[in-house]
């Protein structure tokens, strides 16, 4: 049986906890089958050691539920970056480091793998039982160091020679870390980033700020990786309806990050459906970067195309099958902030003015169903309604009708 | 790859106990006081045990350490190339800011990469010079706590002047918009720093007050049947705000949820938009304003 630690080696195994605990929250401890309890309380303890600060608990029938709460609007920084801070290591790796970059502490410091043992040796003297490093360990961490950029290896004679990689300085100011590492996609480096400066105070807070898409930073930087270089890839993707991992094959073509609902998609051509579909990024794990995928250009420049029928996230690209959507909205004099809002929110519609109190959107899209809720905001003054898709039309009336019942308005059982 | 013992807050911690023991500051609760600052609640039963054990062989036993620098690590690849995807944002203009170093590093990602593709389209003007210079003015202010004379134009349209000690700058990601949160102001102590035509020191008796008036919280209660997928939809829609979960005994589940006061007609519209997936249970006040506006609509004769 393991012993509890604090740190964690696999991301993955405390992402889900970390979204059912703070999106969810109702779920007892029994409810939480996909391990052991005694992985349950590991997890459970973890958090509460990354976020105790926002760690709640309500005793209920199935007994007590432990959740997290966070008024993002309050916390100027994620807390949920604490979590990408908390990668185990053994006691040599740490050890190492620091020896390393100390004997390697300025760039024009050149040593070969011999020279560099010999150091460690000297450094390591005088403790009561000395670490030892062979060959092949100090190898294979240099090795991982000039992978991440820190380190840089060049071919002297027949023989490797290390030195330390140039500085790059981080921004003095932390002001303009501070305000991207909350709101740019992958924002934990930016966190990672302020680590390195003195803790200053913070300037900025953050309205309608989703912060769960931190726990999805190591997918989304492959993703974006991949799209760098163009490259197709392959994942796990949980789908809803199955509710199991099936292995995907995709070349992803653009993140499209909703800033309404807090769920972030990524668009990808699928070969296997031979059509650019739209993945959960939350749903996506194990991903990993294959081969380069000659028409990425061309698959772009396709999705672009299809993004002036699109409301959401669904593409259809099926143009002979679009959606017409037109409703009209009443606008009373002195509720000119109305019209605002419409130009504001219309996204890929049009408005049209009808009369000085009439004003109509227009739009054709290839999913009617994704306007819904945007259209249900203008309850109060919708006065006409016309959906080319019947279906959805009826059930937006049928909707309306159940909302009358729900709160006891009478005569609700039109349609 | 982002899921690094690199940027741990382990690391972080050794490098800066190591720093203060080369500085000859080898006190126990200082050395301790580092480890609460940058690790975890219970890191403390780990780091500096593991430093005096001679687990990690960084610190010998009479508290002296073989190394001989300050710890520091040159920026990684990923470091390097996400702030390079930054420099690409225009908003970067607002800051003033020299990025040396990144000429040949590809970003981590571009514009074209990703879209916000449910933001509103009023966003700040974040390319105008005279935006940018109040921008960077009001970020000042709040630095050196320096009370500014700001002219601006209200929501009727009139040109209106008001002293006001900035405090913070809150950025929505909905709106694209930034606010100037501050006290002093007769006029209120939020403003959208679109709004404002000019701003300079104000040079007069400084404010007395330095904390802005905490925000009038109030809660709602709502019942979310789970029909369509609208629980998941409706927590992870409400998840920026504090709030609670509950399954009731007839299947449903309540939504606890506090909110900012202001706020109250944006709640409305967007519980709205789940329709008959969510009722309002409380309080009352917030389920006659939801009933008003179904009554206005029901008189619109729709069907």
């Amino acid at each position: 049986m393991s012993s509890y630690n604090e740190r964690i080696k696999n991301f993955e195994k405390v992402r889900a906890y970390l979204r059912d605990f703070y999106v969810y929250g109702f779920k007892s401890r029994v409810e939480y089958t996909r391990k052991s309890a005694r992985s349950y309380d590991n997890e459970r303890r973890r958090m509460e050691s990354w976020l105790g600060e926002y760690m709640r608990f309500v005793r209920t029938r199935d007994g007590k539920n432990m959740f997290i709460s966070i008024d993002s609007r309050v916390s100027s920084h994620n807390p949920f970056y604490k979590a990408w801070k908390a990668k185990s290591f053994t006691d040599k790796d740490i050890t190492l480091h620091f020896i390393l970059l100390d004997i390697l502490h300025a760039p024009d410091i050149v040593l070969s793998l011999p020279e560099i043992l010999r150091r460690i040796d000297d450094y390591l003297f005088g403790f009561c039982k000395p670490m030892l490093f062979d060959e092949s360990t100090v190898r294979k961490k240099l090795k991982e160091y000039i992978d991440e950029g820190i380190i840089v290896g060049e071919k002297e004679g027949k023989s490797m020679v290390y030195r330390r990689a140039d500085d790059t300085a981080v921004p003095d100011n932390t002001d303009a870390l501070h305000f991207y590492s909350e709101i740019a996609p992958c924002g934990v480096i930016g966190s990672f980033l302020l680590d390195k400066r003195e803790k200053q105070e913070d300037h900025f807070v953050f309205k309608h700020h989703y912060i769960t898409a931190a726990m999805d930073s190591e997918i989304l930087g492959i993703l974006f990786d991949a799209m760098q270089r163009k490259c197709e890839i392959t994942a796990m993707n949980l789908s809803r309806q199955v509710l199991k991992p099936s292995a995907v094959r995709l070349v992803p073509l653009r993140v499209f990050i909703s800033v309404q609902n807090g769920r972030q998609h990524l668009l990808a051509y699928q070969p296997a459906a031979k059509q650019i579909k739209s993945f959960r990024i939350d749903y996506l794990s194990d991903v990993k970067t294959g081969a380069v995928y000659p028409h990425f250009d061309e698959l772009r420049a396709k999705l672009n195309h299809s993004m002036q029928f699109m409301w959401g996230v669904n593409c259809k690209e099926n143009e002979k099958h679009l959606e017409h959507v037109s409703f009209t909205v009443r606008v009373d004099a002195g509720e000119e902030h109305m019209i605002r809002r419409l130009q504001r929110e219309k996204r890929i519609g049009k408005i049209e003015k009808i009369d000085n109190n009439h004003y109509r959107f227009l739009a054709d899209v290839y999913d009617t169903n994704e306007l819904i809720p945007w259209i249900r905001t203008f309850i109060c003054r919708i006065t006409q309604l016309h959906f080319s898709n019947r279906t959805v039309e009826n059930r937006f009336k049928t909707d309306l009708a159940a909302m009358y019942r729900m709160y006891g308005i009478d005569g609700g059982d039109a349609v | 790859m982002i899921f690094s013992e690199l940027y741990s807050a382990y690391y972080n911690a050794v490098a800066e106990i190591l720093s203060l023991v080369l500085q000859g500051e080898t006190d126990e609760k200082t050395l301790q006081q580092v480890v609460v600052r940058h690790a975890f609640s219970e890191s403390i039963l780990t780091v500096l045990p593991a430093l005096k054990s001679e687990k990690w062989q960084l610190l010998k036993s009479d508290r002296t350490t073989p190394i001989q620098n300050i710890p520091s690590m040159p920026l990684t690849t990923l470091q390097k190339r996400w702030l390079k995807a930054v420099s690409l944002d225009p908003r970067i203009r607002l800051f003033d800011l020299r990025f040396g170093g990144l000429e040949d590093i590809t970003p981590l990602f571009t514009p074209d990469d990703y879209v916000i593709y449910d933001q509103y389209a009023d966003g700040d003007p974040y390319c105008d010079e005279g935006y940018i210079t109040r921008f960077r003015m009001i970020l000042a202010a709040i630095r050196q706590r320096q009370t500014l004379r700001i002219e601006m134009v209200n929501r009727k349209g009139n040109r209106i002047a008001m002293h006001i000690l900035p405090l913070k700058l809150e950025y929505s990601e909905k709106d694209d918009k930034f606010r100037l949160i501050g006290t002093g102001c007769r006029y209120g102590e939020t403003v959208n720093l679109a709004r404002i035509i000019s701003c300079q020191r104000y040079s007069g008796s400084p404010f007395v007050p330095a904390q802005a008036c905490p925000a009038r919280r109030t809660a709602v209660t709502l019942k979310v049947l789970d029909e369509r997928n609208a629980l998941e939809r409706c927590l992870l829609h409400f998840a920026h705000f504090e709030k609670q979960a509950e399954r009731t005994d007839d299947g449903h589940y309540l939504v606890h949820i506090r909110y900012d006061a202001d706020d109250e007609t944006e709640m409305i519209i967007r519980v709205l938009g789940f329709g008959p997936l969510i009722e309002v249970i409380k309080p009352e006040r917030f389920r006659k304003q939801i009933i008003g506006r179904l009554k206005r609509q029901k008189s619109c004769e729709l069907f």
